[in-house]
């Protein structure tokens, strides 16, 4: 079967001042995101992995180069349009969960419908469905602060997936879970990309997750390189070989000592 | 590129507000309770200046009607109102009536006693376009079968000591006499006896009023004052320039109610300015509850743009949130002042009454338009308030937003 590009990001950097320092998040370079596909983009902390993500989900405006979702350069659009566009083509997971404290979880998960400009009772009826997809169903008028981190993380899929978008963006998704809860989140991911054809962003530092992706961004020091799926294998091997030598290293230390 | 066309819906956004405000209960509480007081104070002080200026136009004007204009001559030897005089006047279109009186000193005996009084001859345009105020009896034109009506106020009647049983005058005969050389050279003085008809209460000196022909058959020919009806108050002025051009003086209770609004007016700007200060405690507590909010939902608001709001939505959603505070802390304040002023118009009528003042009164009084100005005039304040906190909402960058610990 043919593969189809959903983004293409091309030629794009991301430079910002701190002060008076000078600081490129992301170096020039191009990549692209298979449509229904797992996309994992992964580096070290500090590495540039959410500022890619940020251009990706309409936050943030590249310094030069063009990003096309569906063969078009979102930022040559309003901030109207790219509001739209985060509300009806993405669904978002944050690594911290973050609510809207006032309101409980029926209302949370409704909130990216809201913003499309359902009903309350319709965006009620799509959130209820969506937190049954995640068996979080008995939960809907409790308030999500005030449950496990788990059960947050599912209710978060919960709102990605309400208003049925065709791409799921993740930063850190199971950075706060314990590995139990993050396989089960991973789960998930897997399940609706197979299940649903969903285009999956993944951003993580934890290459464990690695195998499940299709398609590899690897990002260091703000360069992004990209990883073609007949190389996937062997990178995931050769990276986690990395890490048991560099384990192995640091025990042989620690045993002289 | 796609477009949102329908947009968040407006009750989502106040249903969001509103929940915000009742997480907060005890700070929503606390703001409430100081708009309640700045708007209270004003809706308070007004009200009371309103109900004050209330009792002096009508202590004033009485029960005068204001579509009224007095026509008088300024020389009564050169322009006379004459009945060709008060045919001009009746002809002019606004004028609805039109009532003659004459009046002139004289003197009267009841019960063989004897005191000065204004003797009026009045006939029914008078009578309907003035009020006089019956408390036995009936007025001259509705006298009927009576011989010679004739009708005597009480300080006529205290004047001779008669009254503490005003009903006991009724039906009694009444002489009067008044000299009218004065009025013309030809004229002999009225001096006839009447039988009294009936007994007001209006007038601060002695009157007797009795019906215009006792005049015009001794031969007076022209009247002392016209007393004109017109459609409305917008008319007055109109119709006093046409009686003016006739070389006549008007008067009109408008001048007065005028002279009292005026006055009021300064003194309803001073209450306004001490309530004044009550609203600006409203307005920095509600301007501190609006920031703490903001910067305590800097995330929430990076989420929800994260999540597809608009820029403009969170504006609107703070907007929201100004209207809600100053639509329930209006109408709380506006409750809250109406029951403190009928706290204390019952205690001032309390103390009236241990100092011997007869009947009630009302100090304060709570006009349509007083309620609706008390409500948009918070809901402009909440307006002006909330600007600066919205605009902040509305530049939020989610990405900074989001990041903040």
């Amino acid at each position: 079967m043919k593969r189809e590009i959903l983004y293409e990001v091309d030629g794009v950097a991301l430079d910002f001042s701190v002060g008076e320092q000078h600081v490129t998040a992301v170096q020039k370079g191009s990549i692209f995101i298979p449509k229904s596909e797992i996309t994992i983009i992964f580096g070290p902390s500090g590495s540039g992995k959410s500022s890619l993500l940020n251009i990706l989900s309409g936050l943030q405006k590249p310094t030069s180069g063009s990003m096309k979702y569906k063969s078009e350069n979102i930022y040559t659009s309003n901030q109207d349009s790219l509001a739209y566009y985060r509300a009806h083509e993405l669904g978002i997971i944050y690594q911290t969960n973050y609510w809207v404290k006032s309101l409980d979880v029926l209302d949370n998960v409704a909130l990216p419908l809201y913003f499309l400009g359902y009903s309350r009772a319709d965006a009620h009826d799509k959130a209820r469905s969506a937190l049954e997809r995640v068996n979080m169903q008995s939960y809907t008028h409790k308030y999500p602060y005030l449950l496990s981190g788990g059960e947050q993380q599912r209710i978060a899929f919960a709102r990605a997936i309400v208003n049925d978008a065709p791409v799921i963006i993740a930063d850190e998704p199971t950075g706060n879970l314990d590995s139990k809860n993050g396989d089960r989140v991973i789960e998930l991911f897997t399940e609706f990309q197979q299940n649903e054809g969903k285009t999956i962003i993944l951003v993580t530092h934890n290459l464990e997750y690695l195998p499940i992706a299709q398609h590899l961004v690897q990002i260091q020091d703000g360069k992004m390189t990209q990883i073609e799926h007949k190389d996937i294998t062997p990178t995931v091997k050769q990276l986690l070989s990395d890490v048991q030598n560099r384990i192995s290293t640091l025990a042989a230390k620690g045993a002289k000592k | 590129m796609m477009r949102n066309t329908r947009g968040v819906d407006r009750k989502i956004l106040l249903m969001i507000a509103y929940r915000n405000l009742v997480s907060k209960k005890l700070r929503t509480a606390l703001t409430l309770f100081g708009i309640a007081i700045g708007i209270g104070s004003i809706y308070f002080l007004l009200s009371f200046g309103l109900g004050l200026q209330n009792i002096v136009t009508n202590e004033v004007i009485g029960n005068q009607s204001i579509k009224t204009i007095d026509v008088t001559t300024p020389n009564s030897r050169i322009i006379k109102l004459d009945d060709i005089t008060n045919q001009r006047v009746g002809d002019i279109a606004e004028v609805t009536t039109l009532g003659k009186a004459y009046f002139y000193p004289g003197s009267f005996r009841l019960s063989n006693s004897e005191s000065d009084a204004i003797v009026y001859g009045i006939d029914e345009g008078y009578e309907q376009l003035t009020y006089l105020d019956v408390i036995e009896g009936v007025l001259p034109t509705q006298a009927g079968d009576i011989k010679n009506p004739i009708i005597i106020n009480i300080a006529a009647l205290e004047s001779i000591g008669l009254s503490s049983n005003p009903s006991a005058v009724l039906g009694q005969t009444l002489s009067i006499q008044v000299p009218l050389e004065k009025v013309s050279d030809n004229l002999e003085a009225l001096k006839q006896e009447f039988t009294v008809a009936g007994i007001i209460s209006s007038g601060g000196g002695p009157e007797v009023f009795v019906l215009s022909n006792v005049f015009r058959e001794l031969g007076v020919d022209a009247a002392t004052q016209l007393k004109v009806g017109v459609k409305d108050v917008a008319s007055i002025e109109m119709v006093r320039s046409q009686i003016e051009s006739f070389g006549l003086e008007t008067q009109s209770p408008a001048d007065t109610v005028e002279e009292i609004n005026t006055i009021f007016r300064y003194f309803n700007f001073m209450l306004l300015g001490f309530g004044g200060i009550g609203m600006i405690i409203a307005v920095l507590g509600m301007f501190n509850t609006l920031t703490i909010s903001l910067l305590e939902r800097t995330k929430e608001i990076g989420l929800m743009v994260s999540l597809g709001a608009r820029s403009i939505d969170m504006r609107l959603l703070f907007v929201f949130e100004a209207v809600l505070l100053s639509l329930f802390g209006a109408v709380l304040g506006i409750v809250g002042a109406t029951v403190l002023s009928a706290l204390v118009n019952w205690l001032l009528n309390l103390l009236a009454g241990t100092r011997g003042v007869d009947g009630t009164f009302w100090l304060f009084s709570y006009p349509w338009w007083l309620f609706v100005g008390a409500i948009l005039f918070m809901l402009f304040v909440g307006f002006v308030v909330v600007w600066l906190p919205a605009r902040r909402a509305e530049k939020i960058n989610p990405i900074d937003a989001l990041r903040r610990e």
